[in-house]
């Protein structure tokens, strides 16, 4: 074994949680065949697929306790889409910010000035001004369906009707997360969304 | 928290696995080796993203199965220093505070980076914040106990908390090879198993520590400037 690259890029939480999903997905798929060939089995059928019966115990502890940390209710990756985050980092671009800042603003999603207080360094003198921006920017990304209800993105002199759509945006999610506590956990909606390949690059390290 | 990691290996693939595509049979195995286990120096695997690259398979003498030459990239677990995370708290002692990420579990805050000052309420089994107290007045953590219950912040077992990562450790403590030439079996050193990687934490600052603290601290700030309008 040979370690190439220790850090060849960043993942989002978003990422990896779309990653895990996928592996779950491919798993129950296999279980599911494993059931159906042993039935064959049984009715007379030989074929013998191995690696269906073989489970990865540690791909399998890994996998459901990431899909549980990362889709946890203090997690904002519930209210994030594809769409949204790519459309986030579109909007931080902008704005003069590391690549580990705007990764952990991708991550942590802050919806209030203390969070970004603590993501970004010397907020006040950087970006005094820009916080509220920021934080709009934030918080009109998540949107927990990806379908595009989003007010379209305010012109800068335009202060007042910024802060009435933020409002207007505030309640909307409130709904939608009094939403998802009614929905069962058999109705998690699962997005496959390509591992988000859109957002990797820009979080990548180096370019090649 | 996450990063991709290019790494390299030789995976021999079992004859049996010869009628399956050979790029999911190599995922198959190195997800086998490698998930869920630490890689010194590099971090907490979690799984294979993809491929880079596979040379062509090849069999060795001696046993029937193909060895392939794969570059892959892994995705792993290495919060960097200084990022913000969000983990739950496992447990608390007289050294410091354990967090939980669910998949990942060792990760510590120590006294010295709780909120100042502060203290282990042993009949609680939790440490304690004072915000209350005035920053000039140096108190003794004996003195903290004498505080009145409703003016103590609690950090509970099970409570959400946003820390920064300050530092991170990896240990190798497997024994090596045998040495030739020691005769016997020496025996081996009984010592405490260390955690192969462990991360230090902080909640010292303003806004880390439980989320529920700094989201009822903004609902009375907004009352505030309703107030003001």
């Amino acid at each position: 074994m040979e370690i190439i690259k220790a850090r060849s890029a960043f993942l989002s939480n978003y990422e990896v949680l779309t990653l895990l999903r996928e592996l779950e997905a491919e798993h129950i798929a296999r279980t599911k065949t494993a059931v159906r060939i042993k039935k064959e089995e049984d009715a007379g059928h030989t074929h013998h697929d191995p690696n269906a019966d073989e489970v990865l115990e540690n791909l399998r502890t890994i996998e459901l306790e990431g899909i549980q940390y990362l889709s946890a209710d203090y997690q904002p990756t519930r209210q994030q889409s594809d769409a949204g985050i790519q459309r986030l980092v579109n909007n931080l671009a902008s704005y003069d910010l590391t690549k580990a800042e705007k990764l952990q603003i991708v991550n942590l999603a802050p919806t209030e000035p203390v969070e970004l207080y603590v993501i970004v360094e010397e907020l006040e003198d950087r970006l005094g001004g820009q916080m509220e921006d920021i934080l709009g920017a934030v918080s009109s990304s998540l949107d927990g369906r990806g379908v595009g209800q989003q007010a379209p993105p305010p012109s800068a002199g335009d202060g007042r009707r910024f802060g009435n759509a933020l409002a207007h945006e505030a309640e909307v999610y409130v709904e939608e997360e009094q939403d998802y506590w009614q929905q069962t956990a058999n109705d998690v909606e699962f997005d496959d969304m390509g591992e988000g390949a859109g957002i990797e690059g820009d979080l990548d390290v180096d370019d090649d | 928290m996450f990063q991709l990691s290019i790494i390299k290996d030789t995976v021999p693939l079992h004859p049996a696995t010869f009628g399956q595509a050979p790029e999911a049979a190599l995922k198959h195995a190195l997800n086998k080796k490698y998930a869920n286990r630490v890689l010194h120096n590099v971090g907490l695997c979690v799984a294979v993203f993809d491929l880079v690259s596979a040379g062509s398979g090849r069999v060795r003498y001696g046993d029937g199965l193909l060895y392939y030459k794969v570059a892959f990239r892994m995705v792993v677990f290495r919060p960097f220093v200084g990022e913000v995370v969000i983990a739950r708290v496992r447990s608390a002692d007289e050294e410091g505070v354990r967090l939980t990420m669910g998949f990942f579990d060792d990760m510590y805050v120590p006294l010295a980076y709780l909120p100042q000052p502060s203290a282990f309420d042993p009949s609680e089994r939790a440490h304690f914040w004072l915000p209350s107290s005035d920053d000039d007045t140096e108190t003794a953590p004996a003195d903290l106990l004498d505080s009145p219950k409703d003016a103590r912040m609690y950090i509970d077992a099970g409570e959400v908390l946003r820390v920064r990562v300050e530092s991170d450790m990896f240990c190798d403590d497997e024994p090596g090879p045998p040495r030739a030439g020691e005769g016997g079996v020496a025996p081996p050193p009984v010592r405490e198993r260390r955690a192969p990687y462990s991360v230090v934490c902080s909640i010292s600052e303003q806004g880390l520590g439980p989320v529920a603290w700094w989201k009822a601290a903004q609902v009375e700030g907004g009352e505030d400037e309703m107030m003001e309008e």
